[in-house]
């Protein structure tokens, strides 16, 4: 009923969502720059939005089905399509412009391969909006993500004082280096370009900062400034306020993935108390992931 | 040529709290048009390419004893910074409410009611020649007298007066059907993250009271239609057949019966007009104008206290559009 053409007779996805400014916040976490495409993949789990850049950086976004109110499946394989990710985002906010409780259906495909949106909420007003869709470009380049050795290295800290500090890296900018050490227990960002800066986690001192720490020897990384910015830039408000963690980890090679949750809360009832931990139910939670590949030269790689 | 009046109080919340602030959104610049009964603020009138607005009182909406001559049928205009007439009212309000707070402390005190003047003037400007047009106000404080005196243009030539008259003339057609928006402030809101979108918009009204917006690119098409609103002037019964339609159906069966009407205006356009809710109507209603030549949006404002319309302020917009022969 969205269109006068004709449909396919079963669409791959149905689904409806209730808190579209939920899902706007976690997908604009990942819009760094204004023209970006990203390519969404379907399957019975969620959706999954990703975005790369010049094969240095990749960032996706999981939706997956518990965030959904109705969640109707009904594809083979695993549908992939690419749109703009600027227009995508513009486009849902358009639909949280509509109110507070503004539930909106998703359709794919439409007659001509769109992706379909819909307001649900009253007969006698009605948002829609079809996105043309492209096919995706084959991924330029593999994002496997492995562990760098069998412990991990890993720390989680407070969003907000991840985004301070890489926000303050920007006066050194251009290469970032990361340090993680078990002996005292630190992280450490260093910037050195247009002068130097370090910045250090320690985990001893400041328990409310590091929230965990899991290292057993000593690493050290170079990262592009531009790109460890941009897994930060556009973190919601939402997280910040929630006083969330964000993950980091290095894998094998120095990849370096950061992992935020944004909440994706049912609008009209307040917000869930939130518990010590900062941890809130599972299911209203997107999963924002970054993998930032390291910049290699001689004598940096000292991982092993 | 004279014009010398006294802001009323409620001339003076109008203009500072109301009217300034959503016509200075309509632009910078506009004309002030004086006659012996009506107060105009006018833009785009005399060079057609933007959105025109038409603010118009009835002169004892704004003013007191308003005197008013020129040899061209006591008609007077000019263009104005509405910057910076706002700006110099809000100075002088500051000063005039001081003295009025302080005047009405003291029982037998300082009798003399305070006004605030409003008056034309040629002065000489600082390090110049030439006396210069200006619109000054002028008031009383507790212990300072102000005056403010805001530059204009030179008045207006008597047929460029009577050139904006007969464009005012013309832009006083109301269009056959208008439609009453629902939630002014949410459809600011829409159209407002509508404009990341596209620049060209799409407005359908039709005499059953739909109204349906839609930015097309190549790469989106976004609407929203708002059904069942209040319509003044022609309206139809629509089919009962069209309820399990989408709204782009509908609209284009309702064109096809010749129920309703489409023009594409500027994105921008319409959001600026939305923009006049500034001035705090009570309804607004779209409206589009025989053959399509323009969308048009009527503000109305009631006699507070009452719903009857108050006939002595009105507010319009007409929104030119981009391909007229479209419709």
């Amino acid at each position: 009923m969205s269109s006068s053409a004709v449909e396919p007779e079963s669409p791959d996805l149905v689904c409806q969502l209730d808190n579209v400014q939920g899902v706007v916040d976690a997908l604009t976490s990942v819009r760094w720059k204004r023209q970006q495409d990203a390519v969404l993949e379907l399957s019975e789990h969620g959706i999954v939005l990703i975005v790369e850049e010049t094969a240095c950086l990749q960032a996706k976004v999981y939706l997956q089905r518990e965030l959904f109110v109705r969640y109707e499946y009904s594809a083979e394989g695993r549908p992939r399509f690419g749109v703009s990710l600027g227009l995508f985002v513009d486009c849902l906010n358009t639909f949280s412009a509509q109110g507070h409780s503004s539930a909106i259906e998703l359709r794919y495909p439409g007659p001509d391969m769109q992706l379909l949106l819909k307001s649900v909420e009253s007969s006698d007003s009605c948002t829609y909006a079809e996105i043309r869709t492209r096919i995706p470009d084959t991924i330029s380049w593999d994002y496997n993500f492995e562990p760098a050795g069998s412990t991990p290295l890993s720390f989680t800290v407070k969003s907000a004082a991840l985004k301070e500090a890489i926000d303050d890296l920007e006066w050194p900018g251009s290469s970032i280096h990361l340090i993680l050490q078990p002996t005292p227990p630190s992280v450490t960002f260093r910037g050195e370009g247009h002068g130097d800066l370090q910045i250090d986690f320690m985990c001893q001192a400041n328990t409310d900062l590091l929230v965990a720490f899991h290292c057993d020897r000593e690493v050290s990384h170079r990262y592009k400034y531009k790109f460890l910015r941009a897994t930060t830039s556009n973190i919601p408000s939402s997280v910040i306020r929630d006083n969330r963690g964000s993950k980091l980890t290095i894998g094998r090679g120095g990849m370096l993935k950061v992992q935020h949750l944004v909440s994706v809360a049912k609008p009209a009832i307040p917000q869930p108390h939130v518990d010590s931990a900062g941890y809130q139910q599972p299911s209203r939670i997107a999963y924002i992931e970054f993998f930032v590949k390291p910049e290699v030269d001689e004598d940096d790689a000292n991982d092993t | 040529m004279k014009f010398k009046a006294f802001l009323t109080d409620n001339g003076v919340s109008l203009l500072d709290k109301r009217f300034l602030p959503a016509l200075e959104k309509m632009g910078k610049i506009c004309h002030l048009y004086l006659t012996r009964d009506h107060v105009y603020f006018l833009h785009n009138l005399l060079n057609g390419d933007g959105i025109q607005c038409i603010a118009q009182f009835r002169k004892e909406a704004l003013f007191d004893e308003y005197r008013l001559s020129s040899q061209n049928d006591d008609r007077i205009s000019f263009a104005i910074d509405l910057s910076l007439l706002h700006r110099a009212l809000h100075s002088i309000i500051s000063i005039y409410t001081e003295f009025s707070a302080s005047d009405s402390g003291v029982p037998g005190g300082n009798s003399a009611p305070n006004h605030i003047q409003i008056k034309l003037v040629k002065k000489l400007p600082p390090h110049s020649q030439q006396p210069m047009p200006f619109l000054t106000f002028e008031t009383k404080g507790y212990k300072s007298a102000v005056i403010q005196d805001v530059p204009i243009s030179k008045p207006l030539s008597r047929s460029d007066v009577l050139e904006l008259q007969a464009a005012l003339d013309m832009a006083q057609d109301l269009p056959q059907t208008l439609i009453q928006v629902p939630d002014m402030h949410q459809l600011q809101n829409f159209v407002e993250k509508m404009k990341n979108v596209g620049d060209v918009l799409s407005v359908s009204i039709s005499k059953y009271g739909d109204l349906h917006l839609q930015v097309s690119t190549s790469l989106i098409t976004l609407g929203a239609e708002f059904r069942k609103l209040s319509v003044i002037g022609e309206q139809a019964q629509s089919p009962t057949d069209d309820q399990n339609l989408s709204a782009q159906s509908r609209t284009r069966i309702a064109l096809q019966r010749g129920d309703a009407m489409t023009v594409q205006v500027s994105v921008k356009h319409f959001f600026k007009s939305l923009q006049c809710h500034a001035a705090k109507p009570d309804c607004a209603f779209y409206g589009i104008a025989q053959q399509g030549a323009c969308l048009t949006v009527v503000f109305q404002f009631f006699i507070p206290g009452t719903h009857q319309t108050d006939k002595a302020i009105s507010l319009h917009c007409r929104l030119p559009v981009l391909d007229p022969g479209a419709s």
